[in-house]
């Protein structure tokens, strides 16, 4: 999988997939800054991978996203305390539950905040010092929600869609130079933030975190996980609108 | 199970409705129909029970009916099922306790801990347990000789009395209670809330050995050099065996891996990897095997099929030790859903004695004998080791247990000759200073019940339940069986 020796970034790495994807990391011989808000269940995650391990590969920094001025600091003190970061995860999402007729400016805020703004202040922390040094990896894990804005959830649909813009478009300005960035959008995975929903034919976050670092790896640029919802997700983007609104999907 | 009919109009009026239903045990041989209702706040079970406290009538408490036989039956009575009340109220990755509502199940509890590092202390075969009534029952898992049973790793709970009052017991705070209350087989209130202790692990897998046993003395010889070093011990007997192969069978052990032994094993923190696959060899699902089991004990091939499972025990013994999940290893009985419907339409009932240490190897091997003479053979057989604990109404002892699973016919005859034939190996059992198991029993008769638990204990009982419920509100087909 990954031939790189930097160390690691993953924001939102106490549960589900982005903590699968610190632990593969780990596992692998890298060291990991795990960050996340909740600090009992870090310290918790931290502390189990480095005795499962049984070596100091994971370390925890508290950070809650929504504070995005604080991005640039943070990386800046991970770069000092732990070497120079050459993979950032931004895994970080919320996905609050939404009455069909509930129209809830904190919950779009947090949001927009935490699956876009987030992103953005870790991308350009991540960006501005990886093109100076002409390598690096950036991952976003997006969504299949972002391909069509839909009635279930319009502000998860279009914060996921502003970050998948985003990454895109800071493929498109770095990927010249060297660095690459990568798109993740998982379909159906079990993990804490889809815990209650009856998701048929889920995959396990380890399966997710699996495939994604395979893809990273080879330098993909945009991956579904698992790859059969490229496929749904082309069918479902070429309904046409006046067919989609009178869908429930 | 569908609600059908309400109740008619003069019952209790609780906030949560009763309705007409069959209830039965797990082994769907004893039950009947009662009227169930399925609370889902503390503030329902009180007004049920404030209702039966002014109408009169028995109520069982009923988890996630898996005893096998009557414990948590009224036949014709009222039935409280918990399995609603299933909320974890809170679970402390640091220390790895969770906080319980009593409907919540072995399965939701080590979904939530395993993600953390940790692992409920005791499980049982099957994942569909719920903590009330792993605490009612105060059952054991395949660790029961190392650490004990469910209920030392309940730190409190709180109890509803049939009074209606919220009692918060702990070793400290209602030590009389608390060793009651667990092991009282649902005779002296409610759990409305339990606090449990998971333990760490250090990888999501375990490393299992596969030893294959001669007979019954070889298979208890292992149990004793094993039980210092082992986590987890449980052998599977092929009780059709006979002469010099009688007991014959295959014993698992299981260790826990330490810091670093299995760095792999980090990815199976996650839950999903945990969980028993649905299918075989990763195609055919295995709720279609309950048929072809079913042909096996209909038409008498049981054993020939423990002969190839003894037989594919060799190939296991070389291979071993391998690592396995948590998951795979403790819930054999999820592995196959609705594996108990094989024994149709009569169902089974499971005949587990404890026996204590020096008596082992004699009474297991009467017992054993006594099944092949009588032409009820058990088509499973599963042998454990035990240690005492100190919960008052506590099954475990010094010594093992062999639960036998033995098919239940129509025929009311040979139904009869069964019941009696369990009569008398429990006359054997007590005679060598034996135990049974609520969750388990479905034949011990009310003369046996001070002889399980000795006069002393069983006076003591009785007292507790003349406290806590002088009118006899919480009753169950089992209770009355025993003459609590």
């Amino acid at each position: 999988m990954s031939s790189r020796s930097g160390s690691c970034i993953v924001v939102g790495a106490s549960s589900g997939i982005g903590l699968a994807i610190a632990r593969r990391l780990a596992h692998l011989g890298r060291k990991v800054a795990l960050l996340a808000r909740r600090e009992g269940e870090l310290m918790a995650q931290v502390a189990l991978i480095n005795e499962a391990l049984s070596c100091e590969a994971a370390f925890a920094y508290v950070h809650d996203v929504s504070d995005v001025d604080a991005a640039e600091g943070l990386f800046a003190k991970i770069e000092t305390e732990l070497g120079p970061v050459d993979e950032l995860h931004y895994v970080a999402g919320v996905m609050p539950d939404i009455e069909p007729d509930e129209f809830d400016l904190d919950k779009d805020r947090q949001q927009v905040i935490v699956n876009m703004l987030g992103c953005i202040a870790w991308g350009n922390a991540a960006a501005r010092r990886f093109l100076e040094r002409k390598a690096g990896t950036i991952v976003g894990v997006s969504s299949v929600a972002q391909d069509r804005g839909r009635i279930g959830r319009p502000v998860y649909n279009a914060s996921k869609a502003g970050m998948d813009t985003y990454l895109e478009a800071l493929r498109n300005r770095l990927w010249r130079h060297g660095v690459r960035v990568t798109t993740i959008r998982p379909g159906f995975v079990e993990t804490p933030m889809t815990a209650g929903l009856q998701l048929k034919g889920a995959i396990s976050a380890d399966s997710a975190a699996e495939r994604i670092l395979k893809a990273t790896a080879k330098q993909k640029a945009i991956v579904y996980v698992p790859g059969k919802w490229r496929l749904i997700m082309t069918v479902i983007r070429t309904i046409p609108s006046f067919v989609f609104r009178k869908l429930s999907i | 199970m569908t609600p059908t009919t309400p109740t008619s109009s003069s019952s209790p009026t609780p906030s949560v409705p009763f309705h007409d239903e069959a209830v039965m045990g797990f082994g769907m041989s004893v039950g009947g129909q009662a009227k169930v209702a399925r609370p889902t706040t503390v503030e329902q079970v009180a007004d049920v029970f404030a209702g039966l406290r002014r109408d009169g009538g028995s109520l069982a408490l009923r988890g996630a009916g898996c005893s096998y036989g009557d414990a948590s039956n009224n036949n014709h009575g009222r039935v409280l099922d918990l399995t609603a009340m299933n909320r974890i109220l809170s679970f402390d990755s640091q220390t790895g306790i969770a906080q319980c509502e009593p409907g919540v199940t072995v399965r939701d509890l080590w979904r939530r801990s395993i993600a953390s590092g940790y692992w409920p202390r005791v499980v049982s075969g099957t994942m569909a347990v719920s903590m009330g009534g792993a605490a009612a029952m105060n059952i054991h898992g395949k660790n029961n000789f190392a650490l004990g049973s469910f209920g030392e790793c309940v730190r409190s709970f709180e109890l509803m009395t049939p009074a209606g009052e919220i009692v918060k017991c702990s070793r400290e705070t209602e030590p009389e209670l608390f060793h009651a209350a667990i092991s009282g087989f649902g005779m002296l209130g409610c759990f409305t809330k339990l606090e449990i202790q998971t333990k760490r692990v250090y990888s999501g897998r375990l490393r299992v050995y596969g030893i294959v046993a001669r007979d019954i003395e070889h298979n208890l010889e292992i149990l004793e050099d094993m039980c210092g070093e082992a986590d987890y011990l449980v052998s599977w007997v092929d009780l059709q065996a006979k002469g010099k192969s009688l007991g014959r069978g295959l014993m698992h052990r299981a260790d826990q891996m330490k810091p670093g032994e299995d760095p792999d094993g980090l990815r199976y923190f996650d839950p999903s990897l945990q969980d028993v696959p649905p299918n075989l060899f990763g195609v055919v699902p295995k709720s279609w095997l309950w048929p072809g089991m079913w042909c096996a004990v209909h038409m008498k091939q049981v054993a020939l099929v423990n002969w190839l499972k003894f037989r594919a025990g060799f190939r296991e013994e070389r291979h071993s030790p391998y690592l396995q999940t948590h998951g795979a290893f403790h819930f054999l009985l999820d592995y196959v859903p609705r594996w108990h419907w094989m024994t149709k339409p009569g169902g089974l009932i499971q005949f587990q004695p404890f026996i204590p240490k020096n008596e082992g190897a004699r009474v297991l091997r009467t017992l054993i004998e006594m099944c092949q003479k009588s032409g009820h053979v058990p088509y499973l057989g599963v042998l454990k080791k035990h240690r005492p604990d100190p919960f008052l109404m506590t099954h475990a002892v010094d010594g093992y247990s062999m639960a036998m699973d033995i098919a239940v016919s129509k025929n009311k005859s040979r139904r009869e000759s069964l019941w009696r034939l369990c009569q008398e190996m429990a006359e054997v059992v007590l005679a060598a200073g034996g135990r049974f198991y609520y969750a388990k029993d479905a034949v011990l008769l009310e003369s046996s019940f001070a002889r399980v638990h000795g006069d002393e204990t069983t006076k003591k009982f009785r007292a507790l339940k003349e406290k806590w419920d002088p009118q006899r509100m919480l009753q169950t087909d089992l209770s009355r069986r025993l003459g609590v």
